[in-house]
């Protein structure tokens, strides 16, 4: 991997008037990894995701994409820096065909304006190409979107995503509401997004989706970094305690044995 | 079942892939899918029953007034309507704005005075205007709902008073009173004053020229109508067998003399149709086309299509019990029919409506009707555990057809049932028997690849049909006239009203823009994250069905001689409901242009047909009520099956 990471968060902080959102939180993203970034509830993961995908503008500390500090007026600019975020209502018209839904929004198109049309073969052609370099084999891209799988849905997202440019590629709990086959599917697809070169952000609250994929790891409590570990530096337990607040699990465990 | 072997074949060259997880969906259940099948089914069925009772469907005088109906204002506008039903909006003031920009056309070429002369703007600068204003109207529509993220029901219904109150207001204030006079004063005065007429003798071409269909004399009409007809249905029948059968690898070239002996059979059993009145002439030509039909068709099976290879005849009990209860219901209409007396033309005493031969009619229809169904239905579950079984039973089925055929044309009183409805019912029965025998020899297809050639034979088939039916429609022969036919005028709004149709079912179908209205309608968040700009396809759909008001508008000052303050207030709902028997959601994201068209026709031919069938109008609400009510609920179970299907 190159020396300067594709993104760069330094000490980044964000304040709503005077609660604090976020602080002190500094993490990197490579190219051809995965970062995952965990936490619970409340534990300010939106807000990171929002700092990245321009829909906030950080209030502390320095954000930097490709050795240069940024910073972000609305997702639109973040979207052609190359971060794209995958939230979790994926953007998607549940009655429109999976091709459709793929290109919904940049449509190619062939002819010049007034007569200008779809090139239907070559979308859903490339739709299908796509879906398959992520090793999803789509079955008929004619097929409405709300059809398919929990899983299938986020593929065709995060596959959307890479097509459209994406360098860095944010999952906002793409597991969250999936079922254990279907969660180490989604799993596969970011694996094979971080193949293909991008760097991942993996947000969730799961530590046993996080670390079996997971490069680098940082965890978030109360708003505040936990740390902020390369998979050589920590264990799973140690992920799993640091992320409930290890010494709450700790006094619960003590109280537990005394009782 | 045979994907391997299908593997190999199929995708030599073809566009589409197959792949082997996806279960084949036939023919049949692929048209099932589109939305727009439901109306279709219907408007078949309303026709059907329309032709039975009433004296002008089936004649040309019908169909153009049927045509008429269902393109201005209804056709136009429902299209419009549709799509923006489909982006999710309704627009209750749409049919208020149909007469108001009528209204507007008018008064812009008036002067003050109210003289139809002088002062006013020339038609060349007024229709322009009106233009403008209708899409300032759109805008202003969809600009509010956006804007206040009202629901459009109410933002539109506020319009809707708006412009029934501007309609009467500003009709007493500046001609004073509630109608504004006719265009066709502006040809009075360029004759009497020798001034321009203002364009309205080329504009009155363009919106209501007409197409008498007495003055234009085709000999060669019958020919072309048949030859037509019958090539083009031969065309859709070889078309549904290449996209229903399997390729063969190497098939038996003979059959391919054995198609040209059955097209030469065919073509001489219409000749001798065509040309003698006897009986046995009637029954040599019948059997020759059957005959050709048969050797025709599976010929050509045999030279292209793969062989069946499960040839079991297991029927299962779900099949064995519905086809009993067709037989039975089969057995009960005969009886039923046998046993009315068949001269009585007494009324029956239950509200008056029915004659005893009506009901009798009714009667034997539905059973019929319901075996038939029953038939099917037992066709299509022996199928599913043998393919040769399912065969088996439609040719029962066509049998069982071509008996009632002969039966109807024993009993029935009807000329019209005794010619015409039993030749449609013979010809049923044949493609069905020869349909059966194809099904119980060779193998069904199992991907979807290859499909140029069907897809082309269908289509031109159906061109060829059009053309054969047309020139029946458009053209007399000096016979017909020598014996004194009734006048017949197709409107240029028909044109209209196909060109709307045809340019808004490429919108949406084949742009971008359509895309986007699919999108916004059915998921108005999702499709603006991705970058489709919501809120300005929402307007842009709020001016098309404003456009469309105009052009409704323009046609209305053209064809009318005066236009009421309150012409189309009220028509709006007609419009929806056109669109939603056309298979649109109410809910948005969901339906076709094509559709609403078809909607429109339905509409058309319950208010032609009631009259026409000499009963009260009034009855025509409740016709059209059940017609939605039955529309919505077929619609909303096809879009279940259609989902589960895929």
């Amino acid at each position: 991997m190159s020396d300067t990471p594709l993104l760069e968060l330094d000490n980044i902080g964000k304040y709503y008037g005077n609660i604090i959102a976020l602080q002190g939180v500094t993490t990197e993203v490579h190219a051809g990894q995965v970062t995952c970034v965990l936490g619970d509830n409340g534990a300010g993961k939106s807000t990171f995701i929002k700092i990245l995908a321009g829909v906030h503008k950080h209030d502390q500390g320095e954000f930097r994409l490709e050795g240069n500090p940024v910073s972000f007026n609305s997702p639109r600019e973040a979207l052609s820096s190359g971060i794209a975020a995958v939230y979790q209502d994926l953007a998607m018209v549940p009655l429109m065909s999976v091709w459709r839904n793929f290109f919904l929004g940049s449509e190619p198109t062939k002819g010049r304006w007034p007569v200008e049309w779809i090139d239907k073969s070559f979308a859903k052609q490339t739709a299908k190409e796509e879906m398959a370099k992520m090793g999803i084999d789509i079955r008929d891209t004619e097929q409405p979107v709300g059809t398919l799988s929990g899983g299938e849905r986020q593929s065709v997202a995060i596959a959307r995503a890479v097509y459209f440019g994406a360098k860095v590629l944010i999952l906002d709990e793409p597991t969250s509401a999936l079922g254990v086959k279907q969660s180490g599917v989604v799993l596969r697809y970011i694996l094979e997004a971080a193949r293909r070169g991008l760097g991942v952000i993996f947000i969730t609250h799961n530590p046993n989706h996080a670390f079996p994929v997971g490069d680098r790891f940082l965890i978030l409590n109360r708003g505040r970094s936990m740390g902020n570990f390369a998979k050589d530096e920590i264990s799973q337990s140690e992920l799993t305690s640091l992320m409930a607040g290890g010494a709450e699990l700790e006094a619960l465990q003590h109280e537990l044995s005394q009782g | 079942m045979t994907t391997a072997a299908e593997a190999s074949t199929g995708s030599n060259g073809s566009e589409e892939t197959h792949d082997e997880r996806l279960a084949y969906r036939g023919i049949f259940q692929r048209v099932l899918v589109r939305p727009e099948i439901g109306a279709v089914i219907a408007a078949v069925g309303v026709w059907v029953f329309f032709w039975a009772v009433a004296e002008p469907f089936g004649r040309a005088s019908g169909a153009a007034s049927i045509l008429d109906v269902a393109a201005s204002p209804l056709g136009i506008m429902a299209v419009a309507v549709a799509m923006l039903m489909i982006g999710g909006e309704f627009d209750l003031s749409s049919g208020a704005a149909t007469g108001a920009l009528g209204i507007v056309t008018i008064l812009l070429v008036r002067d003050v005075s109210g003289e139809m002369a002088g002062a006013g703007f020339s038609l060349w600068v007024a229709l322009p205007l009106s233009l403008a204003i209708a899409l300032a109207l759109g805008w202003f529509n969809g600009t509010m709902v956006n804007r206040t993220s009202l629901p459009s029901f109410i933002v539109t219904l506020g319009s809707f008073f708006v412009l029934k109150g501007a309609k009467l207001g500003f009709s007493k204030l500046i001609v004073e009173q509630i109608q504004v006079g006719t265009l066709d004063d502006l040809a009075d005065y360029a004759e009497t004053t020798g001034a321009s007429d203002k364009g309205y003798g080329f504009l009155n071409t363009l919106f209501a020229a007409e197409w008498d269909r007495r003055s234009h004399i085709w000999e060669a009409r019958d020919n072309i109508y048949l030859l037509g007809t019958f090539l083009g249905l031969a065309l859709v029948i070889i078309g549904v067998f290449e996209l229903h059968h399997r390729r063969a690898e190497r098939g038996i070239p003979a059959g391919y003399a054995g198609a040209g002996l059955g097209l030469v059979s065919v073509l001489f059993g219409i000749n001798t149709l065509h040309s003698t009145d006897s009986v046995s002439g009637n029954w040599t030509g019948s059997l020759l086309i059957l005959a050709g039909m048969t050797v025709g068709l599976i010929g050509l099976s045999a030279a292209r299509y793969h062989p069946l290879s499960d040839r079991s005849l297991a029927l299962p009990t779900g099949a064995v019990t519905s086809f009993g209860l067709g037989v039975v219901a089969l057995a009960g209409s005969i009886i039923a029919a046998a046993m009315i007396d068949s001269q009585n033309s007494e009324n029956i005493s239950w509200l008056g409506l029915v004659t005893v031969q009506g009901g009798r009619a009714i009667l034997f229809v539905s059973l019929a009707g319901a075996a038939l169904v029953l038939f099917l239905i037992g066709v299509n579950r022996a199928r599913r555990s043998s393919i040769a079984g399912g065969g088996l039973l439609l040719a029962v089925t066509a049998l069982s057809v071509a008996g009632t055929a002969f039966f109807v044309r024993a009993e029935s009183q009807t000329p019209k049932f005794r010619t015409q409805a039993f030749s449609f019912m013979l010809m049923a029965a044949a493609i069905m028997l020869v349909w059966a025998i194809a099904s119980m020899l060779f193998e069904r297809r199992s991907s979807t690849g290859h499909e140029r050639t069907g897809l082309a034979l269908v289509g031109s088939g159906f061109v060829l049909a059009l053309v054969g039916l047309g020139a029946r429609l458009l053209y007399v022969t000096q016979s017909e006239l020598d014996a004194g036919i009734t006048k017949t005028g197709y409107s240029v709004r028909i044109l209209w009203f196909a060109g709307f149709t045809a340019v808004c079912t490429w919108v949406l179908t084949r742009t971008r823009f359509g895309s986007w209205t699919y999108a916004v309608g059915g998921n108005k968040q999702a499709s603006r994250q991705v970058g489709v700009p919501a809120n300005r396809t929402k307007v842009q759909l709020f001016m098309l069905v404003s456009f469309a008001a105009w052009l409704v508008g323009v046609l209305l000052a053209f064809r009318l001689n005066t236009i009421q303050a309150s012409t189309g207030d009220g028509e709006e709902f007609e419009y929806i409901i056109a669109a939603v028997v056309g298979g649109t959601a109410l809910t948005g994201g969901y339906g076709s242009t094509l559709g609403a068209a078809i909607g429109a026709f339905i509409m058309a031919m319950s208010v032609q047909g009631i009259p026409s069938a000499r009963w009260n109008s009034d009855w025509r609400f409740l016709f059209i009520g059940t017609i939605l009510l039955l529309a919505a609920i077929g619609n909303n179970y096809i879009r279940g099956k259609a989902e589960a299907a895929r």
